[in-house]
């Protein structure tokens, strides 16, 4: 600091960059000043003009009962619900003040106060006093009320667009469970949330995503149970997010992950409610993006994945073969192709001579090496996925026809692949299909590539060294600091109970051990006595 | 992320006695009944292994507890305590070299084994080279890593294990386990000399006591950990002697390996289950190896703390390839392998003991 300076005039400095500072911030980045000025038409004009008069801008200026007070309101036609906007605001200004028979206050912050505290009939009404704020909420659904004679503005919420209904979830459909699923409509889907937990405790905190979307982001936990250094964690990932628009809630999945180089998801998207609404009871967190019907739970370890809400909803024998096959499937699913190589064309001595000789006379007059043909069946397959997913549903069973027909059935008749090779595909296919989660079933159906290549290369040998590669990778990689191989390692016994086997409710006493909970019972051993 | 405990570079007990299993089930395995045969006649090896492996878990147990006397200081730190500083330099690169020779001759092994039992076209350059690079992917990821990778594997080894002699029973003539007792006493000792080479490996708790939050469980752990090896031995000697008899099993290089091939898999869905029970024995094969290299780099790091982690096992994985492709043929890989029982000696027994011996004579204790 330099001497000599007298105290006052650098005080004086301080002040006149702060007035400087206070300036600028009342423009926005565009230039256009975001003060509300106490002319409403002067507002108007501004508001016109920082939106460039968009065609779905709706004004409309009238005066209060039989006064001159000038009022008007502002929204976004398409967002709001008219019928709101005509019932709650217009005619209670319009008549309801003038029939109450009451003095209609002269300045305008008074006329506000009444506006708020006696003639509106809306819920949902708030004040503020900067355009920002206005816009921003103007833009996502409310009406703006400017009154002459002040620089307060008084939102109230008039949200109603057309939006899809209450569906099932068409990814995720069950024989028995709930028939709801989330929508794309974020409040609906905190609802559906609030509707099966009545708990005091459930937390929802909002985020706002994206630079310009400036979407809702929503952090769902129950608090209480949830170990408070996840809460913090998710928030301090969710604060690092920029964006520009996250149009779903895949985005927000990427930009959590643990690791984007892994092809394993350590964050499960869901559209069932039941599921979030599980996973909160066990201690982890939702995430719930406004515009998709997709929530994100988390953390998830590789056995979550392998559950369904359906295991519970079962009884527990049920539940528990359900899982087994499931874990058989997956198995399958990755190592299926790589071991019909290896074994074919490495360890043909490994399969029973009576099969081997039939797999040989089915092989005789096929062109191609075992590898060659697993590699274009599997890609054959995959392309049939592809394309049935883009097409229009009427035509989606022509493509049933094609592949199942013309490609199977064809390509063995002409002697391009083995009939052999067809059932070790299908096989693969069922088996991928009973994954219970999608984002696991297509990281399945990448690594058989590799389990091929590996087979192809170095028979049995490859494959087990395959195999303990993917589990390598597993017992390092981490969904928001937990191993993603729990509980398998680092062991949690307890938590055995409802992992492969699922262990009658009643049994199942204790929330997951291995999420270290603050509550962590769930139930009385036995019940309530 | 620190929120859950259980998610960092710790380990606790349960840990350790997977390792230490894990790590003493190895190749050891398929030469034992020869080995412990050759020297016994009859079924008496059971004696030996029974001597060899009792005498493994005192030394074990001595390990553990001397490695706990000192929680949370590395090898060097607690040796320099003990010895001084340049012996204990000394002796932490030697058990590391120790521990590089290890993985190389497992490496080296597995290479020589797959080339019998699962393919013989393919050059054993080429298979070593490659579960090396597997070996080094799993290092290179974590050292906690590899610990649950233990918890992961051991258990389905063990069933495959278990599998392999249940499905032998039928075989099992009674008749082949006589002469009983007719070795010399002499006979007895040499065939545990042998089994104690089986049961090598227990060193690297050395380097990763360490690492563990409950040192005052280890040696119990420990002892555990090494009890279901011996377990395994002794069945294993005991269905080998049955099934092939003693003349027969001296002959074979690899008679565990061998009594798969008797078996018949009820249904008849595949055949030749010598090519499974060994590909599935390569886990536990891996397991060795890659905890053996492990040690190895964290024993290095404790030297040289400036050199990275990864740098370190890229400097090292080629140095342990050439280490293991140097023997040119069988004979000289089997002469390595007694090289290493003799080293394995020193680090998993002699040096322990006299170190213990220094601490309890001194009274050192770390300050826990």
């Amino acid at each position: 600091m330099k001497r000599g300076v007298p105290l006052f005039k650098m005080l004086r400095r301080k002040q006149l960059t702060k007035k400087e500072n206070q300036l600028e911030t009342t423009k926005d980045a565009h230039g256009f000043p975001i003060e509300i000025f106490l002319d409403v038409q002067k507002n108007i004009e501004n508001i016109q003009k920082i939106l460039n008069t968009p065609s779905d801008l709706v004004t409309r200026e009238f005066t209060v009962g039989n006064t001159k007070q000038r009022c008007a309101i502002v929204c976004i036609d398409g967002l709001v619900d008219q019928t709101t906007i005509n019932d709650k605001i217009i005619r209670n200004i319009q008549l309801g003040m003038a029939n109450s028979g009451k003095e209609i206050p002269a300045s305008g912050e008074e006329l506000l106060k009444e506006f708020e505290n006696h003639v509106l009939s809306a819920i949902e009404v708030k004040k503020l006093n900067t355009l920002d704020q206005v816009m921003q909420s103007v833009l996502s659904g409310d009406t703006a009320l400017f009154v002459q004679g002040t620089d307060q503005v008084l939102l109230i919420g008039s949200k109603g667009w057309a939006s899809r209904g209450v569906n099932e979830p068409s990814t995720e459909a069950l024989v028995r469970g709930p028939r709801d699923g989330f929508t794309e409509n974020l409040r609906t889907n905190t609802a559906h949330i609030r509707r099966h937990i009545r708990d005091p405790n459930l937390r929802f905190e909002n985020f706002s995503v994206g630079r310009r979307s400036k979407k809702d982001l929503v952090l769902t936990y129950i608090d209480g149970i949830v170990h408070p250094d996840l809460v913090g964690e998710v928030k301090r990932r969710i604060k690092t997010i920029d964006l520009d628009d996250a149009p779903e809630s895949g985005f927000i999945e990427q930009w959590l992950e643990d690791s984007f180089l892994s092809p394993f998801p350590t964050l499960s998207p869901t559209e069932r409610p039941d599921k979030v609404c599980a996973a909160l009871t066990q201690g982890k967190v939702g995430l719930l993006l406004d515009g998709t019907p997709f929530a994100l739970v988390a953390p998830i370890t590789f056995g979550n994945l392998l559950q369904s809400p359906e295991d519970y909803y079962e009884r527990w024998w049920v539940g528990t073969f359900l899982r087994f096959l499931r874990y058989f499937g997956a198995f399958l699913a990755v190592f299926l192709p790589g071991l019909y190589i290896a074994l074919v064309s490495y360890h043909p001595g490994m399969i029973p001579s009576k099969l081997a000789f039939s797999i040989a006379a089915a092989r005789e007059g096929v062109p191609f090496p075992a590898v060659i043909e697993a590699l274009v069946m599997i890609t054959v397959l995959e392309l049939l996925r592809e394309a049935g997913i883009r097409l229009p549903k009427p035509i989606g069973q022509t493509i049933g026809i094609v592949g199942g027909l013309v490609i199977g059935e064809a390509a063995v008749s002409a002697g391009i692949v083995s009939p052999v090779m067809v059932i070790v595909v299908a096989l693969t296919a069922i088996s991928s299909f009973s994954v219970p989660s999608y984002s696991l079933a297509i990281t399945f159906r990448i690594l058989v590539y590799g389990m091929m290549f590996l087979a192809a290369g170095f028979g049995l040998f490859g494959l087990i060294l395959g195999y303990i590669m993917i589990n390598i990778h597993l017992v390092n990689l981490k969904s928001f600091g937990i191993p993603y191989s729990t509980p398998f390692a680092p062991s949690f016994y307890a938590d055995w109970k409802d992992l492969i086997l699922r262990a009658p409710i009643m049994m199942i006493g204790k929330r997951p051990i291995m999420m270290q909970v603050d509550d962590e019972k769930r139930m009385r051993k036995g019940g309530k006595s | 992320m620190k929120s859950f405990e259980y998610g960092d570079e710790e380990i606790g007990s349960r840990e350790i006695l997977y390792a230490v299993s894990s790590m003493v089930i190895g190749v050891g395995i398929f030469g034992l009944p020869r080995t412990v045969g050759s020297v016994t006649k009859g079924s008496d090896g059971w004696v030996s292994i029974l001597l060899g492996g009792v005498l493994a878990l005192f030394f074990a147990w001595l390990v553990a507890k001397l490695a706990s006397r000192f929680p949370r200081q590395t090898f060097l730190q607690y040796t320099t305590t003990l010895v001084s500083k340049p012996v204990a330099i000394f002796l932490t690169i030697l058990l590391a070299f120790h521990l590089m020779q290890f993985t190389a001759y497992e490496m080296r092994t597995v290479a020589n084994i797959s080339k019998v039992y699962l393919f013989d076209r393919t050059p054993v350059e080429v298979i070593a080279l490659l579960f090396l690079l597997v070996v080094t992917y799993g290092v290179a990821c974590s050292s906690v890593g590899l610990f649950r990778l233990n918890l992961l594997f051991l258990p389905i080894v063990l069933l495959i294990a278990i599998l392999l002699l249940i499905m032998n029973i039928g075989y099992f003539e009674p008749g082949n386990l006589k002469p009983v007792f007719s070795t010399k006493w002499t006979g007895y000792f040499q065939g545990a000399r042998e089994t104690l080479f089986a049961f090598l490996g227990f060193e690297i708790l050395l380097v990763y006591i360490a690492m563990t939050n409950q040192p005052e469980k280890t040696p119990k752990a420990v002892m555990i950990g090494m009890s279901i090896p011996l377990l395994l031995y002794l069945f294993v000697f005991i269905i080998v002697v049955g099934v092939f008899g003693h003349t027969a099993m001296i002959q074979l290089t690899d008679p565990t390996i061998e009594i798969a091939k008797e078996v018949e898999v009820p249904g008849e869905f595949f055949e030749r289950f010598e090519s499974l029970f060994f590909t599935i024995w390569i886990m536990t094969i891996f397991n060795t190896s890659a905890l053996a290299f492990d040690a190895s780099v964290l024993a290095f790091r404790s030297v040289f703390p400036k050199i990275k982690r990864v740098w370190l096992i890229f400097f090292l994985a080629p140095i342990i390839y050439l280490f293991g492709m140097m023997p040119p043929n069988l004979i000289r890989v089997y002469e390595v392998g007694n090289w290493l029982g003799f080293s394995g000696f020193i680090f998993a027994i002699l040096m322990p003991t006299i170190l213990f011996g220094i601490a309890k004579l001194r009274g050192i204790k770390g300050n826990a």
